[in-house]
């Protein structure tokens, strides 16, 4: 055994006390001088005894204690237990430990034996050692900053529980790389506990675990899997008798190596249980169930599809959120002409999301009322109406109404409405020589040019313009197209709560040829539908999704939120409206003002990459990761030299020589009292 | 003299031991508590008219003729009285017990000193009525001895003044050997503490009251060995034999109290059976008990005389 602190063990010498004091105490007592002991002698006399077999018990008693106390303070440690439990682990870890909590754990008794095994690791952490708890699904999150109390890491493991998320082991290994370089200790290790899904890890993360650190998977897969899942429903709409009705279609997917027969699928809307239908599945198939049609009234209205029954029931579910269409309305105001607007309104009748309910009136006739609910107003190839001019077309916008200017031969703007524009109109630009102007610059974050951003959405080169208005921009405005000359396009200016786009070549084809080509018609919805603020309310979302919860409810009042959970959050008018999607089922909201009022819901579903329990090769990963095909045994680098802080640290031991000294002070103090109270007057 | 606050009687504070300890001088000492005593006391005491030679004068018709000095007729012829001077009228014997037990002090006067300041006041007072003083100093056999005298006041207080306790105590043997001295019976001053068993003790002192004597007896106690009032667990080491006990005195003082109450009863018992004064002094107390005690003794003896 070795000290620390060697030159406490000076104090020892304190255990002479204990003697010293019995000493002085046997000479203190003095010698009393008597005339005679005559009568002393007849009395009996017992008190030898009792001093000489007292001292000596708590005499003995004092000095261990005093010896225990002064050891535990001189720090004693053993170096050769020291070395080998050195030698054995290869000196402190600072482990991480990942823990997968993904909705796909929740899957039979995975997400249990992973706590166990995640409580294991935590229960081999030593003295020295530290232990970071990280959870993770999609993202990663650390739950608990690294320590060495596995009180505390057991708590917080405790703690842990399951979510709906999807799983991805990128953030969470990027997590433990960077929680490892940060640390001094010599060995570093991560250990992975998760059902290793195969759609987790797509094999283009930027992991690389530098040398010395380790990854240990540990895997709560089973061999065997039976799920089945709902990953996606679809709705086909029909008009009866001018009622809107829905056909709902599930897709049933079986993710098992068995094949399922006769499971009860069933449709559920508003809690009410509408129709079941048997469905058979074959193993790693999928099959789909239609539904009997059903008549929408209301808006909002929740639906669930659910399929059997399994050991993962949070894909057996499907949630959604139907609403019967609304068709958007547009006001078109032209010339007067009869062709002007042919193209345009021809483009606007198709489709059916939405639908655009459009009326086509002429300059002259149009009045102020003809501006109330409307979506947008698009000016093709038209002066400014008077009737429009002066103040009611911007009271429009501002109040949230949307603006369209097609600019063609007869387009002129008066001077008083000319902060509507996003630019001043200039001169009419004649690329009548050679084959015209093209559409060169798109900026592709802007909404109306995101749907042709990707490769073949959208060929603008094709379509040739031969004239257009020159425009100067005004500051606020943004420039979303330009011709390949590097005329204005398109352009943006935000007014009010309103949006107003002026294309400056026309939407007929006296300017161009651009309706002939195939990008007019997405061309022309995505500018309509930018214009009048069309938000196509999805049926469902995923878990981890962010909703903007001003979409949902316009009027800028406080509003409240019941999660699927049944917890109730309200968020202020003034708050930001985001919302991140966290639970399965369907979330309700509604304007805290009118709490009768029927509720909005988002359906939120998990990732149905979850229902795909297929698990990953552990090895890939790991070799993907770090690098090296296997595990490297640990590091034996620093087995080599302890401190004797390390191994005093390690050991710990004076804490129990302290608890030990102080127990036995207190039973010599138990002691000492009886004895003294049996034998004071004896 | 006034009195004083305690009751005490007048002349008191002239007998407190532990003033009486500050003076050094015994015959000082002596006269001083005795004056102040016999001042406070308003009272002559008895003064013999002892007959000891003065002087000569002629003989006048009706002086009795046992007085002639008929030596002094025969060398001169003529009658002559011889006048004595007051003489005393008896021997007071101090027989004062030097012990090393007497040396023992709680209070700052030990037994000794005690001892010392009652017999020289005593003495003086014999003294001052012509009685004969002596001294015998003892321990376990006889230290020193002044035969009684009228001249020999200041022997008796250099002897008590030089007595030095060396040796322990044992009453018979000197006793016995003293016995054998007294010729002439007079009063006997005994002071001791008697650490003996009362029937050795009355053992010893019959001899000297075969003889006629008077015997006064002060047994001297210092107040701890009469109520051994010792807080500590102590050992106790014996004065005369160094013999060593542990003593817890919580637990020993009842039955020490028991027992040294029964050997002081003991020991008056058999002293008023052989009609021997014994008188308890405290060291603690002043000296005017033992001298008033003394006083009414030799009254008593004067009367039966």
């Amino acid at each position: 055994m070795a000290f620390l602190s060697p030159f406490l063990l000076l104090g020892l010498g304190a255990i002479a006390v204990p003697v010293l004091v019995h000493l002085i105490q046997r000479e203190r007592k003095r010698v009393i001088e008597f005339p005679s002991l005559m009568f002393v002698q007849k009395i009996p006399y017992q008190s030898v005894r009792r001093r000489r077999v007292r001292h000596w018990a708590l005499l003995l008693m004092r000095a261990a204690a005093l010896a225990l106390i002064v050891a535990a303070f001189a720090r004693p440690f053993f170096p050769a237990s020291a070395a080998a439990a050195m030698a054995a682990t290869g000196g402190s870890r600072e482990v991480v430990i990942l823990l997968d909590q993904s909705a796909s754990m929740g899957y039979g008794d995975r997400w249990q034996r992973a706590k166990a095994e995640a409580s294991r690791v935590i229960d081999s952490i030593g003295g020295t050692d530290k232990a970071t708890l990280v959870l993770f699904s999609r993202n990663a999150e650390e739950n608990l900053r690294a320590t060495s109390d596995r009180g505390r890491l057991q708590a917080a493991l405790g703690a842990a529980s399951l979510t709906a998320s999807g799983t991805r082991f990128g953030p969470s290994l990027k997590l433990a790389e960077s929680i490892l370089t940060r640390s001094n200790l010599p060995r570093k290790e991560a250990i992975l506990i998760s059902d290793f899904q195969k759609t987790g890890w797509s094999g283009s993360e930027d992991v690389h675990f530098p040398e010395g650190m380790t990854l240990t998977p540990v895997s709560v897969a089973t061999e065997t899997v039976a799920n089945l899942a709902v990953p996606s429903v679809q709705f086909a709409r029909s008009s009866f008798s001018s009622q809107e009705r829905i056909t709902i279609t599930a897709g049933v997917a079986n993710k098992g190596s068995d094949a399922v027969t006769n499971v009860p699928v069933t449709l559920e809307i508003d809690g009410r249980v509408i129709e079941t239908l048997p469905v058979t599945v074959g193993a790693n198939a999928s099959a789909s169930v239609a539904f009997s049609p059903f008549t929408l009234s209301e808006p909002s209205v929740h639906g669930v599809v659910k399929a059997g029954s399994d050991a993962m029931p949070a894909d057996n579910s499907f949630d959604f959120v139907v609403t019967p269409s609304q068709s958007v309305s547009i006001l078109v105001v032209d010339s007067g002409s009869t062709d002007s607007s042919f193209y345009l309104t021809k483009a606007l009748a198709i489709g059916n999301t939405p639908t655009f309910n459009v009326e086509v009136v002429p300059a002259g006739r149009v009045t102020p009322q003809m501006l109330e609910k409307r979506a947008a107003v698009i000016l093709n190839d038209t002066a400014l109406p008077a009737a429009l001019a002066g103040g009611a077309l911007k009271r429009y916008i501002e109040g949230g109404g949307g603006l369209l200017v097609a600019v063609g031969e007869r387009t002129t703007w008066p001077q008083n409405d000319a902060d509507l524009l996003p630019g001043q109109l200039g001169a009419v630009v004649d690329r009548m020589d050679g084959r015209g102007a093209t559409i060169g610059f798109r900026d592709y974050s802007h909404p109306v040019f995101e749907v042709f951003k990707a490769p073949r959405s959208g060929d603008f080169s094709a379509a040739r313009v031969m004239r257009y208005r020159a425009v100067q921009p005004v500051p606020e405005a943004r420039v979303l197209a330009r011709y390949d000359d590097g005329g204005i396009a398109v352009a943006e200016r935000r007014v009010g709560a309103g949006r107003v786009i002026v294309l400056t070549t026309s939407l007929d084809d006296s300017w161009n040829d651009l309706e002939l080509k195939p990008v007019y018609l997405p061309l022309v919805h995505q500018l309509v539908r930018y214009v009048s603020q069309y938000e196509q309310s999805s049926a469902w979302a995923t878990v981890g999704q962010v909703v903007d919860l001003a979409t949902l409810l316009k009027s800028k009042t406080d509003r409240v939120v019941i999660t699927p959970s049944g917890e109730r959050r309200t968020i202020g008018a003034n708050e930001p409206s985001i919302l991140e999607l966290t639970e399965h089922g369907a979330y309700q909201v509604r304007a805290a003002a009118t709490p009768s009022a029927r509720a909005d819901q988002i359906a939120v579903n998990i990732d149905p990459a979850e229902s795909d329990l297929t698990p990953i090769d552990t090895g890939e990963l790991v070799a993907a990761a770090t690098g090296r095909a296997s595990q490297a045994p640990s590091t034996t680098t620093a087995a080599a030299e302890i401190t004797p802080e390390d191994a005093e640290k390690r050991q710990n031991l004076w804490w129990y020589l302290l608890l030990a000294g102080l127990a036995l002070l207190v039973a010599e103090l138990v002691v000492a009292n009886r004895l003294s109270e049996k034998e004071r007057f004896t | 003299m006034v009195s004083n606050s305690s009751g005490q009687m007048a002349g008191a504070r002239f007998v407190d031991p532990k003033i009486l300890a500050r003076i050094g001088n015994l015959e000082l000492l002596a006269r001083n508590v005795v004056d102040g005593f016999i001042n406070g006391l308003h009272r002559a005491p008895f003064f013999g008219a002892s007959v000891d030679f003065a002087e000569h004068r002629g003989y006048v018709a009706g002086d009795d003729i046992r007085r002639v000095d008929w030596k002094l007729y025969a060398r001169t012829d003529r009658y002559y009285i011889k006048q004595y001077e007051a003489d005393t009228n008896t021997n007071f014997t101090i027989l004062f017990d030097i012990s090393k037990s007497m040396t023992f002090a709680s209070n700052g006067v030990s037994k000794l000193d005690y001892g010392s300041y009652l017999a020289a006041c005593l003495a003086y007072l014999a003294h001052r009525q012509r009685d004969r003083v002596g001294i015998i100093t003892f321990d376990e056999d006889i230290v020193a001895h002044v035969p009684p005298s009228a001249k020999h006041f200041n022997m008796v207080l250099h002897t008590l003044d030089q007595a030095k306790p060396e040796r322990p105590g044992h009453l018979s043997a000197p006793l016995n050997k003293m016995a054998e001295h007294f010729k002439r019976r007079g009063i006997l001053l005994l002071i001791s503490d008697f650490y003996d068993d009362p029937d050795a003790v009355l053992d010893a002192i019959k001899p000297l009251r075969f003889l006629g004597n008077d015997l006064i007896v002060f047994h001297v106690l210092d107040p701890q060995e009469i109520n051994f009032d010792f807080n500590e667990a102590s050992t106790f080491q014996d004065l005369e034999s160094g013999e060593q006990i542990p003593v817890v005195p919580q637990s020993f003082r009842a039955e020490y109290r028991r027992l040294i109450q029964e050997h002081i009863a003991r020991l008056r018992a058999k002293f008023s059976e052989q009609r021997i004064d014994y008188m308890l002094c405290n060291t603690s107390e002043p000296l005017d008990k033992a001298l008033s005690s003394y006083l009414s003794s030799r009254q008593k003896l004067a009367r039966v005389k």
